[in-house]
C-alpha cells in the first residue's frame, strides 16, 4: 500500500492535466488566444517605442524594467542566503 | 522533414528524465540531467525562442549541473 | 478523439509526462538531492509548456529584420519568452539555496535520507 501511493497520486495528477490539455488550441495555431489578444501590440510597436530590433529584449528592458530589477533582487537574496549558510567568518 | 528531428528530440526528453530518476549513483544522475537540459535548449531554439535557448544552455546545462556536482562532492555520492 | 487530435498536441503530452515523472521523483525518492532534481524537471516541463503555447506555424524568431512593414503572423509570440527568461534565473537561485541547505543538513546529521532526518530530529 505504501509503495503504490505515489503512483496513485501521480496518475490522478496526470488524468487532471490530460483533461486540461484536451481543451488547448492546436499546436502552432495562428488564431489561438495567446497569439491574438495582446502580443500584436508588442510586435508592432517595439521598434518605434524602444528602438531595439530584438522584441524580447525590448519588452524585458523597457516595458518590464521593474520586473527585471526584482529578478536581480531575487538573485542577490539567494547569494546572501548561500553565503550565510556556507561561508566561513 | 524537420519534424522527424523534432519528434526524436522530444522523445529523448522522457528517456533521460527516467534515467535521472532510476539511477542510484547521484553523479550519473547529475551528468544525465545536463544532457536533458541541453536537449531542452535545442528544443527551445527549434521552437523559435533563441533567447530562452541561450539562457537555458548557460544556466540549466552549465550552472545548475556545477551546483549539483559541488553539492554531491561535499556530501555522499551513492543513494542508499 | 481521432489520431490527428493527439498529433496536434504532441508537445503538450510530453509536458504532461515530464510533470508526472518530476512529481513522482519528489514524492517517492528518499534522497533530498534527488528530490531537487525532480523539482528542476517539473520547472523545465512548465517552461516547455509556455514556449509551446507561443509558437506559430511558419513564423520566425521575434527579431525584426528590416524597416519595412511589419506583418504580425511572421513573428512568434514574444511574451512567453520574456516570462520564461525571468523564471529560469529564479529557478537557479532556488536550486542554489536548496543545495546549500542540503550540505548544511549533511554536516549536522550525517545523512541525506529524509526519513532518517525526521527520526533524528
Amino acid at each position: 500500500m505504501n509503495k503504490l501511493a505515489p503512483t496513485f497520486v501521480v496518475l490522478v495528477i496526470g488524468l487532471i492535466m490530460a483533461i486540461a490539455v484536451g481543451d488547448m488550441p492546436p499546436f502552432g495555431a495562428l488564431n489561438s488566444p495567446a497569439s491574438s489578444y495582446l502580443s500584436p501590440y508588442y510586435i508592432k510597436e517595439a521598434y518605434d517605442v524602444a528602438g531595439v530590433h530584438n522584441i524580447v529584449t525590448a519588452v524585458l528592458a523597457y516595458w518590464r524594467g521593474y520586473d527585471t530589477f526584482g529578478e536581480v533582487t531575487v538573485i542577490f537574496t539567494a547569494g546572501i542566503a548561500v553565503m550565510a549558510l556556507l561561508g566561513r567568518e | 522533414m524537420i519534424w522527424v528531428l523534432d519528434i526524436l528530440l522530444l522523445i529523448l526528453l522522457p528517456l533521460t528524465a527516467i534515467v535521472v530518476v532510476r539511477s542510484r549513483d547521484l553523479m550519473v544522475a547529475a551528468i544525465v540531467y545536463s544532457i536533458y537540459s541541453f536537449d531542452m535548449a535545442i528544443i527551445y531554439t527549434q521552437l523559435n525562442a533563441p533567447d530562452v535557448g541561450l539562457a537555458e544552455a548557460a544556466v540549466g546545462a552549465g550552472a545548475t549541473t556545477i551546483l549539483f556536482l559541488i553539492a554531491i562532492t561535499k556530501t555522499e555520492r551513492m543513494e542508499e | 478523439m481521432n489520431l490527428s487530435f493527439y498529433l496536434q498536441h504532441y508537445n503538450y503530452w510530453i509536458c504532461v509526462s515530464l510533470f508526472m515523472i518530476g512529481i513522482y521523483t519528489m514524492i517517492a525518492k528518499k534522497n533530498i538531492i534527488k528530490k531537487f532534481m525532480g523539482l528542476n524537471i517539473v520547472d523545465t516541463s512548465i517552461f516547455l509548456f509556455f514556449i509551446s503555447m507561443g509558437d506559430k506555424r511558419n513564423a520566425a524568431a521575434p527579431i525584426l529584420h528590416a524597416e519595412n512593414e511589419i506583418i504580425v503572423n511572421n513573428y512568434v509570440n514574444p511574451l512567453p519568452s520574456v516570462i520564461i527568461l525571468t523564471a529560469i534565473v529564479v529557478a537557479l537561485g532556488l536550486t542554489a539555496t536548496a543545495l546549500s541547505f542540503a550540505v548544511k543538513i549533511y554536516e549536522e546529521y550525517g545523512t541525506l535520507n529524509s526519513e532518517k532526518i525526521e527520526r533524528l530530529w
